[in-house]
C-alpha cells in the first residue's frame, strides 16, 4: 500500500514555530534569532547589547549550546533573565526546544528576547523558531569566504553584523568584497560593521533594534 | 550530523500516519530533497540505514529510501530569465544585477511511503 504525504519534513518544527510566533505577537515581544559560527562573538555582543539597552528595555535571552551553562551565566551576571538550552550534541535549536523554555519567561514583561543559536553556519538557518528577525554575526578573523561558502545562512537572514572590525588593520578581510558577496546572495540583507570589544558601531546596531521594536509594538 | 535528527522527524511523521492507517511494516520511503535545502542525500541514506537497523519491527529488511533531487533554480525579477544559480545565487547572468530569486531547490518533503498491514 502506497501513501502519498507531500509533507514538509520540518512540519512538526513549523507547527511549534507558529505556536511560538503567536505567543510572541500576543505579548508584543520582539524576538531575534542570532546565529553565527562558534567564536564569532555572539555572547560578547549580547553582553554589550544588554549593557547598552537594559536601562530602556526589558531584555531576556535564550542560550543554545551543546553543553554547559557558561553563556547563560554571563548574561545573568548582567542582571538579565537568561535560560540555557543544552542540545547534548544537537547542532541547532529547534522550535520545540524554544517552546519548552517559554514558561520560564514572563513575556508580558519582556520587550526583547534574543535567542542565541548553537554556533554553526549550516543547520540553524533551516529551522524557524518563531522569531521576528534572523540575524547572523560574521567576524573578521573568519575570512571573506564564509558568505559564498555558506549561502543558505546568508540567504535566509536579513542582517549581517560584521563583528571584530577592530582587527581589520591586522587581517586580510576585505569589507567591500564581503558587501559584494552578500549582495550577490541576498540583496535585501543589510550589513552593520561593529566591534563588541571596542563598542565601535554598537549604536547603529541599537538603532536597528529600536526600529524593529517600533515596528513590533501596536500603534 | 543533523540528518540524523531530520530522519528521526521523517520517521516520526510516517510512524504516526502509518499507525492511523493500520500499516505496521514499512517497505519504502520517498523524499524530495532540494539542492539548497541543507540536507545531504548521502547522510540521509546513512541515517535511514541506522534507524532501519534499530527498528526492525517497523521496517522490512529490504526497506529502501528513494531520494528525488530537486535542482536549484533562480529567476530574475527584472528580465524574467530563469537560470541555475552559482555561488552568487542572486546574480542574474543577463542583467548582471543581484535581482534573482530562488524559485526551486528549497523543498524538503516526505513524498510518500509504502508499507503493509
Amino acid at each position: 500500500m502506497k501513501v502519498t504525504l507531500r509533507t514538509d519534513v520540518l512540519t512538526n518544527n513549523n507547527k511549534a514555530a507558529e505556536y511560538n510566533r503567536e505567543l510572541f505577537e500576543n505579548t508584543n515581544t520582539l524576538v531575534i534569532n542570532l546565529m553565527s559560527s562558534p567564536g564569532a562573538g555572539k555572547t560578547t555582543l549580547l553582553e554589550e547589547t544588554v549593557r547598552g539597552l537594559s536601562d530602556k528595555y526589558r531584555i531576556a535571552v535564550i542560550e543554545g549550546d551543546l553543553a554547559t551553562d557558561r553563556d547563560a551565566d554571563r548574561i545573568r551576571a548582567l542582571g538579565a533573565k537568561a535560560v540555557q538550552i543544552n542540545t547534548h550534541g544537537g547542532c541547532h535549536l529547534d522550535a520545540r526546544m524554544v517552546a519548552a523554555t517559554l514558561p520560564e519567561f514572563d513575556l508580558d514583561e519582556t520587550d526583547i528576547l534574543f535567542i542565541e543559536n548553537v554556533g554553526n553556519l549550516v543547520c540553524p538557518s533551516g529551522y524557524d523558531l518563531g522569531q521576528k528577525h534572523k540575524v547572523v554575526v560574521l567576524s573578521v578573523p573568519e575570512g571573506n569566504d564564509k558568505i559564498p561558502k555558506y549561502p543558505t545562512m546568508f540567504m535566509r537572514t536579513e542582517l549581517v553584523l560584521l563583528n571584530k572590525i577592530d582587527l581589520l588593520p591586522y587581517l586580510d578581510f576585505n569589507v567591500e568584497e564581503a558587501i559584494g558577496d552578500l549582495q550577490g546572495i541576498n540583496p535585501e540583507s543589510k550589513m552593520i560593521q561593529l566591534s563588541a570589544r571596542t563598542k565601535e558601531g554598537l549604536d547603529t546596531w541599537f538603532t536597528w533594534i529600536e526600529g524593529a521594536l517600533a515596528a513590533c509594538k501596536p500603534q | 550530523m543533523h540528518e540524523m535528527a531530520l530522519m528521526g522527524d521523517i520517521l516520526n511523521v510516517i510512524h504516526e500516519d502509518a499507525g492511523k492507517k493500520g500499516i505496521s511494516k514499512i517497505q519504502k520511503v520517498e523524499l524530495i530533497v532540494g539542492d539548497v535545502s541543507n540536507a545531504l542525500p548521502d547522510a540521509l541514506h546513512m541515517a535511514f540505514e541506522i534507524f532501519k537497523e534499530q527498528n526492525k519491527v517497523f521496517f522490512e529488511d529490504s526497506a529502501a529510501l528513494v531520494i528525488h533531487r530537486e535542482e536549484a533554480k533562480a529567476e530574475c525579477v527584472v528580465c524574467g530569465k530563469e537560470y541555475i544559480p552559482d555561488q552568487k545565487l542572486a546574480f542574474c547572468p543577463v542583467c548582471r544585477m543581484p535581482s534573482g530569486k530562488i524559485i526551486s531547490g528549497e523543498t524538503f518533503q516526505i513524498l510518500s511511503y509504502e508499507g503493509r498491514q
